[in-house]
């Protein structure tokens, strides 16, 4: 077992940003280095400046807004939740005064930031066993969807189990430890493991390891894609 | 298939992958939110019209060919290989889209099916599995452009037919020469249509206007870009680019016809303007260079999609009918959500072969029209008058359908002399 954890937190973790990063530089590469053609009109009306709009359009999905009331609100409340789970890991790293600007405890949101996101997740999945979201489909959404919702609940439940079960050995200066061991490059994982529900934590890095390495090779790329397509969008 | 075809085929699909299309490939979560932006499928709500399952046929064979997890593990986007049934399936989306980028208000990320479409119907041509009637036309069309001489005379001799009837109908206004053609110098290259309905009423008005104007040898429709084929397009284009180039006129005037706008407007650093004929009649308005009388009636009025979403000329249609008319009603709250009339992407000139799909496809359309509640409904684009017509007809909608520049002619009123140059 001790070996299992140590693949997962360590070699895993280098594997996963690894691929993250060079899988996403080649797939931005590729873009940079295919030929451009003459692009397709845009939509009109123009607005101008189109950058703004286009900027506009990737962060707020005002065309969701108008035609999926529902869809939007799960999806805002589902990239707001991911921004602040972003935000709070930083803070698992090391103390950062700019994220104190608003006091708060560590780890942001106490749970229910990763609550809501489990909400959301379990929306989207519903959502695709229905028509024609359904046919629309294909194994890769919903295998995102799984890999998302299993990192979201051994996360948000680590946070619970520590404070309801009284799981007090391993806490924000274990994940301090351990992460900035990591950045070091010298891995230590003693404070990590040795919790009863250090499991939990082995589960959370274990998916989200997965994911982070899907993210260049699947529909995940929309996160940076979505700029430049809105742009022709704009004009 | 065979294993050469099949070779050829994956490399006529690199061909196509610039920066852009990647990004339409590649970003589509599959949200479904376009789905009911498509008039086909609201109509007939089966999946295999949703917008994003159009393109999914197209993408599961983009991954298969051309990405690391279509090569790997190509069930998880389910990528497949082309195939015959794969052509089909190509055929049967690509030919169902009319290329009203609706879809594309709607999609969060703007991904354009149409220019999706446009690789499944490349592929069909280069698999020569396009449909007959538009490889037929388009290679007309080429072939006009590459003998001119061996059908000037027919063509000059059915202007001149024309010109006998304006002669009749508009005496006084006609003038010497009604419908010039082969006019070095002259200001404006008109582009129509074969046939007097894009001819006479444009003639007339150019010539109340007292425009300086030459209609053009070549009919305006580009069957290349109906049909999918890139370089029929071009070959198609070129015959009026060289002949606007050879007269040196500053504008090409490009008529009724949606395509051909759209198709002419994206031409890049041409010698000359390209505009469309509502834009240039709403000029003439607003220079006083003509004037109108107003009609009876209750009016609405159908944005082609060539035209106004994807061409931007909302306004000028608007202004011209708000000088014809006293009862205009707007056909959709909001002009760049109108519901495409169901006839462009090369169907309407697919004629019979399609009717029967255009009729149930524009279901939405045709109600959207009856929900207008005017009694005529008033369009640009020869496409949406063609299957307009249809819908009135098979619908009994008991709407007169009219194109706007014929409204214009039908209401001029004799020029101010003035204001002629
Ligand atoms: S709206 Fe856009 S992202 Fe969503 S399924 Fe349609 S094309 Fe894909
Ligand atoms: S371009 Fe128009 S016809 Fe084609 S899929 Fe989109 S909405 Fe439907």
């Amino acid at each position: 077992m001790a070996t299992l954890y140590y693949l997962i937190l360590v070699p895993m973790v280098y594997l996963a940003v690894a691929v993250f990063v060079l899988g996403t530089i080649w797939r931005i590469g590729r873009l940079l280095a295919a030929p451009s053609a003459p692009p397709p009109p845009p939509i009109y009306p123009l607005r101008k400046p189109a950058w703004l709009f286009a900027v506009g359009d990737a962060l707020l999905l005002p065309t969701v807004l108008r035609h999926n009331f529902r869809l939007w609100l799960a999806l805002a409340l589902f990239h707001l939740g991911l921004l602040a789970l972003l935000l709070g890991h930083l803070e698992l790293i090391a103390e950062f005064k700019i994220l104190q600007v608003v006091p708060h405890g560590i780890f942001l949101g106490h749970g229910f930031v990763g609550l809501a996101v489990i909400l959301c997740l379990i929306y989207f999945l519903c959502r695709r066993m229905v028509s024609p979201t359904k046919e629309l489909s294909v194994p890769e959404d919903y295998l995102l969807l799984v890999l998302f919702l299993f990192t979201a609940l051994f996360g948000a439940q680590m946070d619970w189990a520590r404070t309801w079960y009284d799981y007090s050995s391993m806490g924000v200066d274990e994940y301090r430890a351990y992460l900035s061991s990591l950045i070091a490059l010298k891995p230590n994982i003693e404070g990590v493991t040795s919790a009863g529900h250090s499991f939990m934590l082995v589960g959370h890095i274990f998916f989200a390891n997965l994911l982070i390495m899907a993210f260049p090779f699947t529909k995940l790329m929309h996160a940076i894609f979505t700029f430049a397509m809105n742009k022709f969008r704009r004009g | 298939m065979e294993a050469q075809l099949k070779n050829d085929l994956v490399n006529v699909f690199k061909s196509k992958l610039s920066s852009q299309m990647l990004l339409n490939l590649d970003t589509c979560s599959r949200c479904g939110l376009c789905t009911e932006a498509c008039h086909a499928y609201a109509s007939i709500p089966l999946v295999k019209y949703a917008p994003a399952y159009r393109a999914e046929v197209v993408r599961r064979i983009y991954k298969r060919s051309f990405t690391a997890q279509g090569k790997f593990a190509p069930v998880m986007g389910e990528a497949k290989e082309i195939t015959d049934a794969a052509l089909m399936e190509l055929k049967e989306a690509a030919f169902s889209c009319t290329g009203c980028r609706r879809c594309m208000v709607y999609c969060p990320f703007g991904i354009d099916t149409q220019q999706i479409m446009s690789i499944a119907k490349l592929l069909l041509v280069a698999a020569q599995a396009e449909p007959e009637t538009l490889s037929m036309l388009a290679d007309m069309s080429v072939s006009k452009g590459e003998n001119i001489d061996a059908f000037k005379e027919g063509f000059l001799s059915g202007i001149k037919r024309l010109e006998d009837q304006m002669i009749q109908t508009w005496r006084d206004e006609a003038g010497e020469d009604p419908i010039p053609t082969d006019v070095v110098g002259a200001d404006l290259l008109y582009v129509a249509l074969a046939g007097a309905h894009s001819i006479i009423p444009s003639a007339r008005i150019f010539n109340a206007a007292g425009e300086k104007w030459s209609l053009s040898f070549f009919e305006a429709v580009n069957f290349g870009a109906f049909v999918g084929d890139p370089t029929k397009t071009k070959l198609i284009l070129d015959r009026i680019v060289n002949e606007a180039k050879r007269l040196r006129v500053k504008e090409v005037c490009i008529c009724e016809c949606g395509t051909a706008v759209r198709v002419a407007k994206q031409l890049k650093g041409a010698p000359f303007k390209v505009v469309s004929l509502t834009e240039v009649h709403a000029r003439y308005i607003r220079q006083g260079r003509i004037r109108l009388k107003k009609l009876p009636g209750s009016y609405t009025y159908h944005d082609p999609c060539q035209i106004a979403r994807n061409g931007g000329v909302y306004d000028e249609p608007r202004y011209i009918l708000s000088h014809l008319v006293n009862d205009f009603r707007e056909m959709s709250p909001d002009p760049k959500y109108n519901w495409c009339c169901g006839g462009g992407g090369g169907l309407v000139a697919m004629g019979d072969e399609t009717l029967d799909f255009r009729m149930q496809s524009a279901k939405v359309k045709a109600d959207q029209v009856r929900g207008s509640g005017a009694d005529v409904v008033v369009t640009a684009c020869e496409n949406c008058h063609t299957q307009l017509s249809d819908l009135n007809k098979h619908y009994g909608l008991g709407k007169e359908v009219r194109f706007l520049s014929s409204l214009v002619a039908d209401a001029l009123l004799p020029e101010p002399q003035e204001a002629r140059g």
